[in-house]
């Protein structure tokens, strides 16, 4: 009997600390929640959870002035009808983190062993996380859009930890960032169908201290995700940085 | 099909998108149009573009000393037209066609579409259902 209640309590431990059970196979068949499916960001409206607020951004000198007069510029742009490009109207990929919620265009996240990967709809971005991976140092990973992310199950939350993001490619809110930028997401489902991400953004040369923010997602059960190949990009940048629309003659 | 609810949810966040050239951060911001105008043109479609990023409509739209003026129409993505219940074969070149539109504010002839009549006189959306008539239109110019 006693080895019976110790089997219980140790099965029961597993389960309310959410620890990894390994099968034969080496496969996690603990409580690891599914999120495979579909997932469309919620920007309010019915049935959207409170948003949590973000963390306040506070910059370094002098990438605060800089951000201050880059935002003030967009600003200035739009009012006057001239929107300036980015690399989102130039086709480009969003790149991490601006990609993990672009309008509301779906993101498919699908799990196989070992690997979680994101793929969103627009501009069909990929972004693969390596599960239970260290991470590379960060002058070892090349940087690009997405950049490097290994992840881990903590319990019933996905925390991924993603280095070598291009300083090119646009942050939050237009921040700017070093090649030292980490990014600590933790994915959670808050709902049967209500997915967060918890977005901290860590970067020691730009911000005095991380910035956290939260996405939220609703599941889009059996939805099909949408070819999206930005092969007929009619709008063009101009000699002043302008967005412009192509009108065609006839 | 979604349920009329996200559809409803979908014309919110549409509508903000077009209103707004905040951090929704779609493909490219929606200044260059005028959100506070309409214009409304008829004329004959020559060409349907069911591509991405946008999808586009090119009009013939006849003036009225007998010349032409052609207008490009930009639309959402075929995913957002999708959703809303579009299909890549509403729209066909020579189809007499009706266009209420938000004018381009640098005064060229084209805009982004608010609600298209098709010939038969079904309505559509930009990635809503087809939204109420607007308070006024101008004559396209």
């Amino acid at each position: 009997m006693r080895t019976g209640h110790a089997i219980a309590a140790a099965v029961l431990l597993a389960l309310v600390s959410g620890s990894i059970v390994r099968g034969q196979s080496g496969q996690p068949v603990s409580n690891v929640p599914t999120i495979t499916g579909a997932w469309e960001p919620m920007r309010g409206g019915p049935g959207a959870p409170a948003p949590t607020p973000p963390s306040a951004i506070v910059l370094k000198a002098p990438y605060a002035a800089e951000w201050q007069a880059k935002r003030a510029a967009q600003d200035e742009a739009t009012k006057k009808g001239e929107p300036l490009a980015t690399l989102g109207s130039e086709c480009l990929p969003y790149g991490m983190p601006t990609m993990m919620a672009v309008a509301n265009y779906p993101m498919e996240i699908l799990q196989t062993p070992g690997q979680v990967t994101l793929v969103t709809e627009v501009h069909s971005e990929v972004r693969r996380v390596f599960l239970d991976r260290p991470q590379m140092k960060l002058e070892e990973v090349p940087p690009g859009y997405s950049g490097r992310s290994v992840g881990r199950w903590e319990g019933d939350t996905l925390v991924i930890d993603t280095v070598g993001i291009d300083p090119k490619v646009a942050g939050y809110q237009s921040l700017p960032h070093s090649p030292q930028l980490r990014i600590t997401e933790r994915i959670r489902l808050v709902a049967p169908d209500i997915l967060n991400d918890q977005i901290t953004l860590d970067d020691p040369v730009v911000l005095e201290k991380p910035v956290t923010y939260t996405l939220a997602y609703r599941r889009l059960p059996k939805y099909e995700m949408v070819e999206f190949v930005c092969d007929n990009n009619r709008e063009y940048t101009d000699d002043k940085g302008v967005v412009r629309m192509k009108v065609l003659e006839k | 099909m979604r349920s009329p609810s996200m559809s409803s949810r979908l014309m919110v966040v549409f509508a903000a998108l077009v209103l707004s050239s905040g951090p929704l951060g779609a493909h490219h911001s929606f200044a260059m149009f005028d959100s506070a105008n309409k214009t409304t043109i008829s004329g004959t479609v020559t060409k349907f573009e069911w591509t991405n990023p946008h999808v586009f409509i090119e009009v013939d739209v006849p003036g009225t000393k007998g010349d032409v003026k052609h207008w490009s129409v930009e639309l959402g993505s075929p995913s957002i037209l999708l959703r809303s219940g579009w299909k890549f074969t509403d729209v066909k070149p020579g189809d007499k066609i009706t266009a209420i539109l938000n004018p381009l504010r640098d005064g060229r002839p084209g805009g982004m579409l608010y609600r298209l009549t098709l010939p038969d006189g079904t309505m559509r959306g930009n990635g809503t259902a087809p939204p109420a008539d607007p308070p006024a239109t101008r004559s396209a110019p």
